[in-house]
């Protein structure tokens, strides 16, 4: 129990404090520690957990193929591919030591791992995240309603950060913007009053003031700023967009610091299996 | 059955459409700019504008730092940038660095390289650039590139050693390079780079990131610790204009915008049948 309990808590609380400490210390062999060596030792540990990760894919793999578990048939392909690759990566090279040297022979051209890469790996992991686009696009058709002010806000930016963002967005009048606003308010004063003579003279003195505010100023495409699509999705990128990430940073930066004081006082203790 | 009547069935019908019909729509408007270019205007943004004339603003001979942070996934996005600014980077005779936080970061740099610095420029390897290679570890890499490079990387990604390398000379940690581009899709990337390299040593950075992460570099662009950001596909082709040399991106703008639209046009309809369902729900 002492080696499985106390000794793992009193390393990561020394190497903890250690770390944490070096950052306010000026002292040379602390900030060496701090800034290299430990850094060093992360890396060779993260080379371990590779391999620790790739073993415990296997097993696993394994033992759905073997108890014939749901989905074992991909586990089969999944188990292939782990071998296949083990034997690119360590056995057959496919060149000749002058064309690579092994090591080097992982990103060489006409290598069996190369070749792996280029004609298997690249093109299924790019198949999977270009299957997003159709995913969005059927999940927008179906869930982005206007159900309360708040989807409503959503779906606004959504809009306008999707076509802002595009080529196609950039053309698109500040002066077409202002009309369908007109339009959309309309409807909204329509569906408030329910009088066709409201609604047509809102609409009419709207379009009117756009249509004499456009020739006074001679139609400029990006003017007035505040409904040019570009100028909107920067501004909701530079300034709500900002302030949420910023408060989620902040937060995530607490969380953190507050999970590794509880590691160095011992308190969370989950990675030892309590 | 009155005339609007009519019309708002219509509407309810494309409301419950099948959605493999949408699957097929999105991919005909992907397809079809493709093939047929429309060649709408790119307009570059601030941010990216701000990458270029960091860069540009760089003397002749700069030690850049280039770090590769993406996989085959999202290369349509962020392998544009990386072969603009390599491409700006090798006009401008500036000495590349190559770095890999991702495994498959060494294969895309490869890619580049070989398209650009070898195809384009015929710079030699060395000399003009190096592609370190990829090591484990995430931030515990750029924290080990801060404090002592050659501690990290004691060969290349060909395996020969950095003491042989001309260019590695005098390079021993961060603070030896002029600048920072990081092509980032995702951790380890772009924010680790800003939280435990550029911003605590002084060295200027840039970041080219995919559209999902734009939200959350934002925040870094603002307060000046990065300077500018290549957003997504649209920042890629906005540093394809800014160079003078379009590429992928470029092209592929036309599809992303007409996709775009077009969901637009799905969610402005699916939200037409959804008011009129409810409008009739009320009813009865």
């Amino acid at each position: 129990m002492f080696w499985k309990r106390q000794i793992p808590i009193f390393i990561v609380t020394v190497i903890g404090s250690i770390t944490l400490f070096g950052w306010f210390i000026d002292q040379p062999n602390v900030k060496e520690f701090v800034g290299d060596d430990a850094t060093q030792w992360f890396d060779v540990l993260a080379s371990f957990a590779i391999i620790l990760g790739a073993l415990n894919l296997i097993k696993l793999q394994l033992q759905k193929v073997l108890y014939q578990k749901p989905g074992w048939l991909y586990s089969v392909v999944a188990v292939f591919g782990f071998v296949f690759a083990i034997i690119a990566g360590f056995f057959v090279k496919g060149v000749d030591d002058s064309v690579a040297q092994w090591g080097a022979h992982v990103t060489s051209d006409g290598t069996l791992f190369k070749w792996m890469f280029d004609y298997v790996f690249s093109p299924m992991s790019a198949t999977m995240f270009s299957l997003l686009a159709f995913f969005v696009a059927s999940a927008s058709y179906r869930a982005f309603r206007i159900r309360n002010f708040e989807a409503t806000l959503l779906l606004a930016s959504g809009i306008i950060i999707m076509v802002g963002r595009v080529p196609i967005g950039g053309i698109i009048s500040s002066w077409f913007i202002m009309y369908l606003i007109v339009l959309c308010l309309g409807i909204y004063v329509n569906s408030l009053k329910q009088d066709m003579k409201i609604t047509f003279v809102f609409v009419a003195v709207g379009v009117s003031v756009v249509t004499i505010g456009g020739f006074i100023t001679g139609w400029p495409i990006d003017q007035p700023g505040i409904f040019y699509l570009p100028s909107i999705q920067e501004w909701i990128y530079y300034y709500p967009n900002v302030a949420g990430a910023r408060a989620i940073m902040i937060g995530i930066g607490l969380g953190i610091f507050a999970t590794s004081i509880r590691y160095i006082l011992g308190i969370e203790r989950s990675y030892i299996g309590e | 059955m009155s005339r609007l009547n009519k019309i708002e069935d219509i509407f309810l019908k494309i409301g419950s459409v099948d959605r493999r019909w949408i699957f097929i729509i999105i991919a005909i408007v992907v397809i079809v700019p493709i093939l047929v270019p429309i060649g709408l205007p790119i307009r570059a943004t601030d941010t990216s504008k701000k990458v270029y004339d960091a860069i540009e603003a760089l003397p002749k001979g700069s030690n850049v730092l280039l770090s590769i942070e993406y996989s085959p996934s999202t290369k349509p996005e962020n392998h544009p940038m990386t072969i603009s600014i390599m491409r700006h980077l090798f006009r401008n005779n500036q000495k590349v660095y190559i770095t890999c936080l991702w495994p498959d970061g060494q294969f895309m740099a490869q890619d580049a390289l070989k398209q650009v610095a070898e195809g384009e420029f015929n710079k030699i390897y060395g000399e003009d650039y190096v592609l370190l290679g990829y090591r484990p570890g995430g931030e515990a890499v750029v924290k080990g590139i801060v404090s002592n490079i050659r501690k990290l990387f004691s060969v290349d990604a060909r395996q020969t050693k950095v003491d042989d390398i001309p260019m590695m000379d005098g390079i021993t940690n961060f603070k030896d390079f002029d600048f920072l581009f990081s092509a980032s899709a995702g951790y380890p990337g772009t924010i680790e780079w800003v939280q435990y390299a550029a911003d605590p040593t002084g060295v200027p950075m840039s970041s080219g990131v995919t559209s999902i992460q734009v939200n959350e570099v934002m925040p870094y662009v603002q307060s000046g610790q990065m300077v500018g950001v290549l957003a997504g596909m649209p920042g890629a082709a906005e540093y394809e204009s800014l160079i003078n040399q379009k590429g992928s991106a470029t092209s592929g703008m036309d599809a992303q915008s007409v996709a775009h639209l077009v969901i637009v046009l799905f969610i402005v309809l699916g939200n037409i049948s959804f008011f009129i369902e409810r409008k009739r729900s009320k009813k009865y």
